[in-house]
């Protein structure tokens, strides 16, 4: 059942301007100093999973520099079956997307396919900042779990933004007549409701694992908490929308909706964002997201590809021991982990005994 | 691109703002008028400048026509109790092109879209209802693309119709003839199992 990702190559891909790799073994480690691409690389890996970059939402940004488009191709293999995963951006700016030689007409359902996880460093931010990040945590799990998750969550976004957009013409126009509010706000409660469904559950589910992960890495008895914070807790979709319709008109955007829900996060019965030191941000973060993996590995039948940018910055000795050993040895899927000193990543992961390879670039 | 002509240069640059016509494509155009005899070229000029102006919606449906009332609408061999609503005249066609239906169109002009700046008073709505509560309208069939403001524009008509007591249907979504079931999309696949057909309907057909 094991997903692997054998070789990849690069053309004009960030700073490489063609470069192969292959990967022989399940835990790789890649060092090099700073600007050499170890990013780019564990990004390169993130594309062939998710048509996308992790990190800019402009595909023409990820071509190198003074070029405009570029290459990835990647031999994975998973249950036995190799597949060959390519994306070009042509100089157009046209993305294309295959497997196996067929194009995808449609991006989305490649994603959720080959399922992955990445933890950057910044990541932090859906921490500290607002709540925007953490639905898209939230978002980028379900789209992978679920394809009718992420059909509705698109045909949702559409709509708001045409309501949003009929709300100004309203005011602007002066209409009289609007109708057409009604029929946006039940196309929008339809999906909108199954949305809402799916978070709840999800976060159900999600809560137990994070507070579980957050135990293990920081291995101090703190009190974690999660809430799925929406206004649909107590109204359904279509009254909310109503209870609202006068404030949308007068603000002219959708006011209310699941594209306002929130995950509130509290330690010790307190906002965890206010109180919280560096470093148990960093063990919360950690605990999200090898909940993601967690859960991803459940429902698929499979460990996900887990991609670690930069962990051993920031985390002491013996947590990094606990996290590495946890991922590199409880579980069966494949791992890049990237560092700035060649040594250190080299001893921690002699230290586990496991069998590992080291790219140095 | 340099020209020796002005005349030529104006005229290249009218045709290349016709839709899907370059600056390279029109000067092969150009030049090709510029071989043929004047009197061709002169019909081609008169041809389309009479169309242009010559040309009518017809009151009733929208559609085009040379009339005040196209050819379809005064067609008393038509079923008129029957209206198929689509957004342009290209649908018509398209409809008109499978021979299998008889009754009459009504041209919409677009579909509800406010961020291209199309709510509906911008689009023959308002056209259609009069027609309902005039006509002895039976059946509204919606012949529109399966998106989003496709589905919006119908719903806000539909919901604009409910006083009256009229069928309101929508063309079948679904599997494409010739089409492989397993290169269907999981959307279609799902949508035509829900909305799955009796055998003998599919037999009679």
């Amino acid at each position: 059942m094991l997903l692997l990702i054998n070789s990849i190559s690069l053309v004009q891909f960030k700073n490489y301007p063609q470069r192969n790799f292959s990967f022989s073994s399940r835990i790789v480690g890649i060092s090099g100093p700073n600007g050499t691409g170890k990013t780019n690389l564990l990004d390169a890996i993130y594309y062939l999973c998710f048509t996308k970059s992790y990190f800019t939402r402009s595909d023409s940004f990820n071509a190198l520099t003074g070029t405009n488009g570029f290459r990835i191709e990647g031999q994975l293999e998973h249950n036995g079956e190799n597949y060959k995963a390519v994306c070009i951006l042509r100089e157009t700016g046209k993305k294309e997307f295959m497997l196996n030689g067929n194009a995808y007409e449609r991006f989305s359902h490649h994603i959720g396919r080959f399922p992955c996880v990445f933890i950057a460093p910044d990541d932090v931010r859906m921490i500290t900042e607002g709540s925007e990040e953490r639905r898209r945590f939230i978002d980028a799990i379900l789209s992978q779990l679920d394809p009718e998750y992420l059909q509705r969550l698109m045909n949702y976004n559409k709509l708001l933004l045409q309501r949003n957009s009929y709300l100004k013409s309203v005011s602007e126009n002066r209409l009289k007549d609007t109708s057409l509010l009604e029929v946006y706000d039940e196309q929008l409660s339809n999906d909108g409701s199954y949305i809402f469904e799916k978070r709840k559950s999800f976060m159900d589910e999600c809560l137990g694992l994070v507070t579980g992960f957050y135990g293990k890495i920081s291995g101090a008895a703190e009190n974690i908490e999660l809430k799925y914070e929406s206004q649909l807790h107590k109204l359904d979709f279509a009254e909310l929308l109503k209870s609202t319709r006068d404030r949308d008109l007068y603000l002219q955007r959708t006011t209310a909706g699941i594209h306002k829900d929130d995950i509130q996060i509290l330690l010790n019965n307190q906002p965890f964002r206010n109180i919280a030191s560096q470093g148990q941000r960093k063990s919360l973060l950690f605990a999200l997201k090898l909940s993601e993996f967690e859960m991803l590995r459940s429902h698929k039948g499979f460990a996900p590809i887990l991609l670690l940018d930069d962990v051993f910055e920031k985390l002491d000795e013996s947590r990094m021991h606990n996290l590495l050993s946890w991922v590199c040895l409880d579980n069966d899927g494949q791992i890049f982990i990237t560092d700035t000193h060649q040594q250190r990543i080299k001893e921690h992961l002699e230290t586990l005994g496991a069998l590992y390879q080291l790219i140095e670039l | 691109m340099q020209f020796s002509s002005s005349l030529l240069e104006d005229a290249v640059n009218e045709f290349a703002r016709l839709p899907g016509i370059g600056k390279k494509t029109a000067l092969r155009l150009v030049l090709h008028l510029v071989k043929q005899d004047a009197a061709l070229v002169q019909s081609f000029g008169e041809t389309v400048l009479k169309m242009r102006q010559e040309i009518k919606f017809c009151q009733r449906c929208c559609n085009i026509s040379d009339a005040d009332v196209c050819s379809i609408c005064s067609n008393s061999m038509r079923r008129h109790e029957m209206v198929c609503v689509v957004e342009n005249i290209r649908d018509v066609i398209a409809i008109e092109s499978t021979q299998q239906y008889n009754g009459t169109y009504h041209v919409l002009g677009g579909i509800i879209s406010p961020l291209d700046g199309v709510g509906p008073d911008q689009l023959n709505i308002e056209l259609l209802i009069n027609r309902v509560q005039k006509e002895n309208v039976q059946e509204l069939i919606f012949a529109l693309n399966p998106t989003i403001q496709g589905d919006t524009t119908i719903y806000y008509i539909q919901k604009k119709l409910q006083p009256h007591s009229i069928n309101i249907t929508t063309i079948a979504r679904g599997i494409a003839f010739g089409g492989e079931l397993e290169y269907a999309d999981e959307m279609t696949l799902a949508r035509s199992l829900q909305n799955r057909v009796p055998v003998e309907r599919f037999v009679n057909y």
